[in-house]
């Protein structure tokens, strides 16, 4: 029997006043046009709901950049979901982060890109980084939880610990210290955004000395980043095994990523009931349990803790979708990792890096 | 953070909540969701920000009158403790 889903990720637009060089997006975004309408998102929610999820994380782009944010909150408050609101805080002002937690916003996580200003603006492409430091303390005053998320990687690891003095100041109840995963747009600006192994040996001295000295005030959260992991990450729990995620225009997909893998077909919740999506719609089958699995995995004892690792990163790095996850130190091409690894240590300084920034779809 | 007192008045920290999952009782929290049993379900209705740890104990033995106090003190301050360093419940 296949278990219900646990949690929705509504990817409610792909407009975004920040242009951040790892963003998660698809490098084809969905354009205003496209997107669902109020309505359309009020019954997926309910649809989910009656599904068993039981978490929606409203993302994006920046979910503010919907008008009918306070509507889609609200809605999901109404059916018993709890909301999540995954922002850069563009476009929250008091009076709007009021009304939103008003009808029923549980948690915002709020990015960061740094702790020094020009180095943050310079990631998002923007200058955002004032507004979010003032906005932190706004969010704090109100009674709902307040997570900040920090993407670190080469260019700005060897500051960590000024970071985490500096998101401590901003009083969130939990910290998420996010290794850049190379997908979509931080996949083009990898060689510039991937750490040294001295780096992270560092990150994590770092994060366990703090996660010790914070204990029982800010929860820090940090996973090693899969390229210098042995074993590759559980992607997304498993292929259709937790999680749903929506784009923008209702087309839905077992992760962020799916979109690259080819001969894919995404159904549409315009066209069919998001149930039949999650239990019969090929996209979620073809990677669900174990009969794709190749060697070594289908004979591996650890296939039920990672699911054979992440699709979308097998065929971006092979070619092949069924391959095994190459950052797997099993895996019969994790040479591609370990090249990516020696290209990455022999990068020059920040000076040289030229970005590709994330453009704001029409 | 140390240990709740006798005295602290535990609750549930901000954006954490009860909610349904089918016919079960479920903690929801921003990372996911905790389903409770028995006596850790007990112990967190009894936390409404009011009642010290003290009282709570009171009520729990009442209870399980032949329970030994000290061991659910004991039991009820490791449990909040845990949940506190998960941010689920403040004290």
């Amino acid at each position: 029997m296949i278990p219900n889903p646990l949690a929705l990720i509504a990817e409610i637009t792909h407009r975004c006043p920040l242009h951040c060089v790892y963003c998660s997006n698809p490098l084809q975004m969905a354009g205003a046009k496209e997107e669902l309408a109020t309505g359309g998102w009020l019954r997926v929610f309910q649809e989910a709901a009656r599904l068993g999820i039981l978490h929606l994380h409203l993302t994006g782009g920046e979910p503010l950049a919907r008008l009918d944010l306070k509507e889609l909150v609200a809605g999901a408050h109404a059916c018993g979901l709890y909301s999540n609101l995954i922002t850069s805080g563009i476009g929250l002002s008091e009076t709007r982060l009021k009304e939103i937690v008003e009808v029923g916003l549980d948690h915002i996580q709020l990015s960061f890109q740094d702790a020094r200003e020009g180095p943050a603006n310079w990631i998002a492409g923007a200058k955002a980084h004032a507004h979010k430091v003032a906005l932190a303390a706004t969010i704090r005053r109100f009674p709902i939880a307040f997570t900040v998320n920090l993407v670190v990687h080469r260019q700005n690891l060897d500051c960590l610990e000024e970071m985490i003095t500096f998101i401590e100041q901003l009083q969130p109840e939990r910290v998420e210290i996010a290794h850049a995963q190379y997908y979509g747009w931080a996949l083009k600006n990898r060689d510039s955004l991937m750490p040294t192994r001295e780096q992270l040996d560092n990150c994590l001295r770092i994060v366990e000395a703090a996660q010790q000295r914070l204990s029982g005030t800010m929860r820090i959260d940090c996973v090693v980043p899969d390229y210098y992991a042995r074993y590759p990450k559980a992607c997304m729990g498993g292929w259709g095994r937790r999680l749903m995620l929506i784009d923008p225009a209702g087309r839905v997909l077992p992760c962020h990523a799916a979109g690259v893998i080819p001969g894919m077909q995404f159904d549409n919740v315009l066209e069919h009931p998001l149930e039949w999506i999650w239990t019969d719609s090929s996209a979620f089958q073809r990677f669900r349990g174990e009969d794709w699995m190749p060697d070594p995995c289908r004979s591996c004892d650890r296939r039920s803790e990672d699911f054979g690792g992440c699709r979308c990163q097998a065929f971006l790095l092979t070619g092949d979708a069924s391959a095994t996850d190459p950052t797997c130190s099993l895996a019969p091409m994790h040479n591609v990792v370990e090249n990516a690894r020696l290209q990455a240590a022999g990068q020059g300084s920040a000076s040289e890096v030229v970005w590709l920034y994330r453009p704001n779809p029409e | 953070m140390a240990r709740p007192l006798g005295s602290s008045q535990p609750r549930f920290a901000p954006g954490c909540r009860w909610g349904k999952q089918g016919d079960d009782q479920v903690v929801l929290f921003p990372e996911g969701m905790i389903r409770l049993q028995g006596t850790g379900q007990s112990v967190l209705e009894l936390c409404d920000g009011e009642r010290t740890v003290e009282e709570i104990v009171g009520v729990l033995a009442g209870r399980f009158n032949s329970a030994d106090p000290a061991k659910i003190r004991e039991d009820v301050t490791a449990f909040l403790e845990a949940l506190q360093q998960k941010r689920i419940v403040d004290y």
